[in-house]
């Protein structure tokens, strides 16, 4: 393919993300050393948007709050992305059904799923899932206003939403795993755990990390089940990254935007850290190819 | 995987007075579509409805229109500039919205178009574009280059064979790619909560703002939630289908 033609097929793409991404990106830094309001130009008061937010302990509390999830969302993600996966492969003819209904989750809006999964445990709704736990365990757990119980809840929920994408990816790629590579394995001995372990994961690597890679992306951002689910997120220790820079820069009557730019600037050099080690390997496997 | 969305159905079907009743009440009331009716006249659920559908749709076409041929220039182009700009896109996709959705915010009142479905429809096509051109370039990369060679030995020019080979040849990865683009737009609720005001509003920004208030209104905004859970349900159900198709075909190996 000729330069001239390459230009011509991404120039609108290419164009289209400039001025909507890039533009509004640069914007962004340039506040995050202003002192400015909707509007209005600012005034440069140079690193004194960055200094106030990491002073403040509620960006430490953000940051932890947002690590947390994403860890133990990833991990819970690729761990039953894959169990649900392997068990989806085996269903035969029921598959597209409960394939189906296993995607209702994921194509909701994320919100609309959330106002729906914070019913399950709000007293006011009946509470059926508060009501279960309360009768198993004895435990009377104040889902919205308890900082664990309602860790647990904001996790459930992000699995719950993310879960059937990652499950769809693991699975598609199982069904490109050869069955004479299953077969082979079984011939020489190997036990279930030991083809699953030396066999087939091996063999989906590639998308284990993809899907490791995506689920980090999504949770990093976590904000819009957090609103039903965590109505006092900051006075509870549960506030992600995302809803603090809302919460600085856009809700009524506190439009610190050159604070939330600060913060969003901070958020950016985090999740390039998380992402650093696909980036590098992205780029071993460009020069391998060129 | 279902329970949320069942007991949903149950709470905004029961009689406002037994629907918020601890311990819950299962049995010995008549179901009742109030909230669903309720939800029709005393609020703009339908305006807010066909905006959401609009955005979506409207996002989706372009995505796609400028989408296709970004995605094919980068499987075919070799070398460094494709990878570098692909890894650029990756990095895209992961900024955090607000460093994006903000600025636009103050964009689109400085240009007059705050609050309109156009600006909303144009900033979610920009937040989409990266992976929109990841999936599709996945699945371009399984194409072989000797097709596009010998269709333009037979005096195609690069458009037309885009347009005449490579698009009908690729036509479940585009639906794939389509699919999951207008669930991306129908879903958003940040960028729409920012743009958007009274006149372009989306429904799951309406379903927040119902939260908090009256019991009535928490139902209606239950009643929403199931109109907009419906006819998703039946997208996931056909969808599906392509969904798996799809990324084993391509996504996967990218």
């Amino acid at each position: 393919m000729r330069r001239r033609e390459f230009a011509l097929l991404i120039g609108p793409s290419l164009l289209v993300m400039f001025g909507l991404l890039v533009v509004p990106l640069i914007r962004t830094i340039q506040w995050s050393f202003q002192k400015v309001q909707y509007g209005e130009p600012g005034e440069f008061i140079g690193l004194g948007n960055f200094s106030s937010a990491l002073s403040d302990p509620r960006f430490g509390r953000a940051v932890f709050f947002t690590l947390l999830i994403t860890t133990v969302v990833t991990v819970m993600i690729l761990v039953l992305g894959y169990l649900v996966a392997t068990g989806m492969n085996r269903l035969g003819r029921l598959q597209p059904v409960i394939l189906g209904a296993m995607l209702v989750s994921y194509v909701l809006p994320n919100i609309v799923g959330a106002v729906s999964f914070s019913w399950l445990f709000d007293q006011n709704f009946g509470g059926v899932v508060s009501g279960i736990v309360r009768s198993l365990t004895g435990a009377e757990l104040l889902w919205f206003t308890e900082t664990w119980p309602n860790r647990i809840m904001v996790i459930a929920n992000t699995v719950w939403h993310l879960l059937p994408f990652s499950m769809l990816m693991i699975l598609a790629a199982l069904q490109g795993v050869p069955a004479e590579l299953r077969e082979a394995s079984k011939i020489d001995g190997a036990s279930p755990w030991q083809t699953h372990r030396y066999v087939i994961i091996p063999a989906i690597r590639g998308i284990l990390g993809f899907v490791c890679l995506i689920t980090i992306m999504d949770v990093l951002r976590t904000f819009d089940n957090l609103i039903p689910l965590s109505p006092q997120a900051d006075a509870i220790g549960n506030e992600s990254i995302m809803l603090y820079i809302y919460d600085v820069a856009f809700r009524d009557g506190s439009e610190q935007l050159g604070l939330g730019s600060a913060i969003n600037v901070l958020a950016i050099l985090l999740i390039l850290i998380c992402l650093f080690p696909f980036i590098r390997g992205l780029l071993k496997e460009a020069k391998v190819r060129a | 995987m279902l329970a949320p969305f069942i007991w949903t159905a149950l709470s905004v079907t029961k009689p406002t007075d037994v629907a918020f009743a601890n311990p819950p009440v299962f049995t010995g009331y008549t179901p009742t579509f109030e909230a669903f009716v309720d939800l029709w006249e005393t609020t703009y659920f339908a305006e807010y409805l066909v905006n959401t559908i609009m955005v979506a749709v409207m996002s989706t076409v372009v995505a796609l229109v400028i989408g296709i041929p970004a995605a094919y220039a980068l499987s075919r182009y070799p070398g460094y500039v494709s990878a570098i700009l692909l890894i650029i896109a990756l990095i895209f996709r992961s900024l955090p919205r607000f460093s994006v959705v903000l600025p636009m915010y103050e964009i689109s009142k400085a240009l007059g178009i705050y609050d309109t479905s156009f600006a909303l429809a144009a900033a979610l096509v920009a937040i989409n574009q990266p992976f929109t051109i990841w999936l599709l370039r996945n699945f371009f990369a399984e194409i072989p280059k000797e097709l596009d060679e010998a269709a333009m030995i037979d005096g195609c020019t690069r458009l037309s064979m885009l347009r005449r080979v490579m698009i009908p040849l690729l036509r479940p990865g585009i639906l794939t790619a389509g699919i999951f683009v207008f669930l991306l737009a129908f879903q958003e609720y940040l960028t729409a909560l920012v743009l958007t005001d009274t006149s372009s509003k989306t429904v799951p920004v309406f379903i927040t703002t119902q939260l908090g208030q009256t019991l009535p209104m928490l139902q209606q905004a239950g009643a929403a939630a199931m109109l907009l859970t419906l006819p998703v349900i039946a997208i996931a159900f056909i969808a599906q289908k392509y969904l798996v198709a799809g990324l084993s075909d391509g996504a996967v190996k990218g």
